[in-house]
């Protein structure tokens, strides 16, 4: 897997990730996770790609 | 007539027993042996680790479920595998010990003509001093576990609502712990936890894990496609830590627990130590210790077994080094090398070596994760298994095997970061193969399959699974139809 360069010993004695690279959610993306009609469809979607993989993965 | 034994009754022994039963005529028998009474839904083992589910909600027992489905069962523990009999019988056979509490400590040996191994792990606390609800540390490995989890979490959130700042920790133990997963679960669900008591901004909430990356899993981590870029796992997860506010510490071993204060190293050969007031630490998984011996009583356990007690089965395990891994070392049919009528699946096989690329620290300390096999790889093998005995059994021994193997199948991992039906939220991850082939694939796996979302979705994903799960393993009309 790629590293990032987020490991920078923080202080107080452990060597805590710094995540101030990591990207933080817009509020419009943090709005899109909770949306109940657009989860709607998210959910559909992640079970219909369950299935697939069942039956393309599995036997 | 052919007789079945099964030994566990968890996710991949408890599929197969109820899919022999579908699949044999009544005159076979399939038995299952099990030192536990009760089935338990491992995953919401999180949500009764947080107190948003009782004990009741994620196990049911198993003996009503077994005797309206006419399947044997003995709540009992294996101790002994004869796979070439005794000097009285040259069927294979397995010694059992109760745990029934009217029988507890007698013996019996079962005689058997098919023998799968699901006896699943053994939690290794003792891997790490002052580890586990023995010691100082909570677990949510088992559904007990998990109830006092909560309880020691509820007095954590008690005295922050005192005013006194509290230091949260959660992760892994041991360097070669696996279940990385339910560690990440449990972190965001405390998380959520905190926040609805309105105690969040005095908490300190830390993940300690022997992850060399966020985001690895114990599977190598996975490269996603999103918006037409490829991201990495890594991000993804540091990302959900960054929002929360969750402090990640990556490639540890704990090498011991103190009341309050966790000692361990890090993949760099520092030693640390990080005071806590509430841990939960998974530990390392072992083999059920299993003896086996042959008919005139001589011990061959180690051709069985391997050293960490996970049966071998038709893996490759001849050692090479990260670099020379390959889909191929996976198991396809779990048969028990040199016998054609016994096989480990779930926890219990042994795997080849890790999915992770291994890591030591300067001083030697291995900091590697364990393959995770749960969930839904483990019901696919329990599945296959059944499917190649009943073939066996209906059609000569000569029926070829069903196959399934981690590096072909794919497997979805929802983690969940907080409960409710309008404001919980999970990280639902779908990879296919589990373990990477980079001969087939550029980044390991299939693109177009290997996905990570966040959000509410997520949610009710896990609260369904959780349902869909315990209505199957009931047995409950129309079971059959719900995949592993």
């Amino acid at each position: 897997m790629a590293q990032l360069s987020m490991h920078e010993p923080a202080g107080g004695g452990n060597p805590v990730l710094d995540l101030s690279k990591a990207p933080l959610p817009t509020a419009k993306t943090l709005g899109a996770r909770r949306n109940l009609w657009l989860q709607f469809w998210r959910f559909v979607a992640f079970d219909l790609r369950i299935m697939r993989m069942v039956i393309k993965g599995h036997h | 007539m052919a007789e079945v034994l099964i030994l566990g009754a968890g996710v991949s022994g408890h599929t197969a027993a109820l899919h022999l039963r579908r699949l044999l005529g009544s005159q076979h028998t399939v038995t299952v042996v099990s030192p536990n009474s009760q089935w338990n839904w491992i995953p919401s083992n999180i949500w009764v680790g947080v107190g948003e589910m009782a004990k009741k909600d994620v196990v049911f027992p198993l003996a009503p479920v077994y005797a309206r489905k006419k399947i044997g069962f003995h709540q009992a523990k294996a101790v002994a595998i004869r796979p070439k009999g005794d000097a009285d019988d040259p069927r294979g056979a397995v010694d059992i010990e109760y745990t029934l509490p009217e029988k507890a400590g007698t013996t019996e040996r079962l005689r058997y003509d098919y023998l799968i191994n699901a006896t699943g792990p053994k939690l290794k606390f003792e891997a790490t001093e002052g580890m586990g609800p023995g010691g100082h540390t909570e677990s949510v490995c088992t559904a007990d576990h998990a109830v006092e989890a909560n309880h020691k979490l509820r007095e954590v959130i008690e005295v922050l609502k005192t005013g006194k700042p509290q230091t949260l920790v959660v992760g892994t133990g041991h360097g070669t712990c696996t279940c990385e997963g339910a560690a990440f679960e449990y972190v965001f669900n405390v998380d959520h936890e905190l926040r609805q008591a309105g105690v969040r901004d005095l908490a300190r909430v830390v993940y300690l894990t022997n992850e060399a990356a966020l985001g690895d899993f114990g599977v190598d981590g996975m490269v996603f496609d999103q918006q037409g870029f490829q991201t990495t796992s890594e991000l993804w997860t540091g990302s959900l830590f960054r929002e929360r506010g969750v402090e990640a510490i990556v490639g540890t071993h704990v090498h011991r627990v103190e009341e309050r204060t966790i000692h361990y190293e890090t993949l760099d050969g520092t030693s640390h130590t990080l005071e806590f007031d509430f841990a939960m630490l998974i530990p390392p998984f072992g083999g059920v210790p299993l003896q086996a011996y042959d008919a005139e009583g001589n011990d061959i356990t180690s051709e069985l077994f391997a050293p960490s007690g996970f049966m071998k089965v038709d893996a490759d395990y001849t050692p090479k080094p990260y670099e020379e891994w390959r889909a191929e070392d996976w198991p396809t049919t779990y048969a028990a090398p040199g016998y054609d009528n016994i096989w480990a699946v779930g926890i219990a096989f042994a795997p080849p070596h890790q999915i992770s690329k291994p890591r030591k620290s300067p001083n030697g300390t291995v900091i590697a994760p364990s393959p995770p096999r749960t969930g839904m790889p483990s019901g696919v093998m329990g599945k296959t298994v059944a499917m190649t005995i009943a073939d066996r059994i209906k059609h000569g021994t000569s029926a070829a095997p069903h196959t399934a193997s981690m590096a072909r199948m794919g497997a979805a991992c929802v983690a969940s970061a907080g409960t409710g039906l309008t404001k919980g939220s999970a990280a639902a991850m779908t990879m296919l193969p589990v373990v990477p082939d980079y001969q087939r694939f550029t980044t390991g796996r299939d693109e177009r399959e290997t996905r990570g979302e966040l959000g509410l979705h997520g949610h009710w994903v896990k609260l369904m699974l959780h349902y869909l799960f315990l209505y199957k393993a009931k047995a409950r009309l129309g079971w059959q139809m719900i995949p592993e």
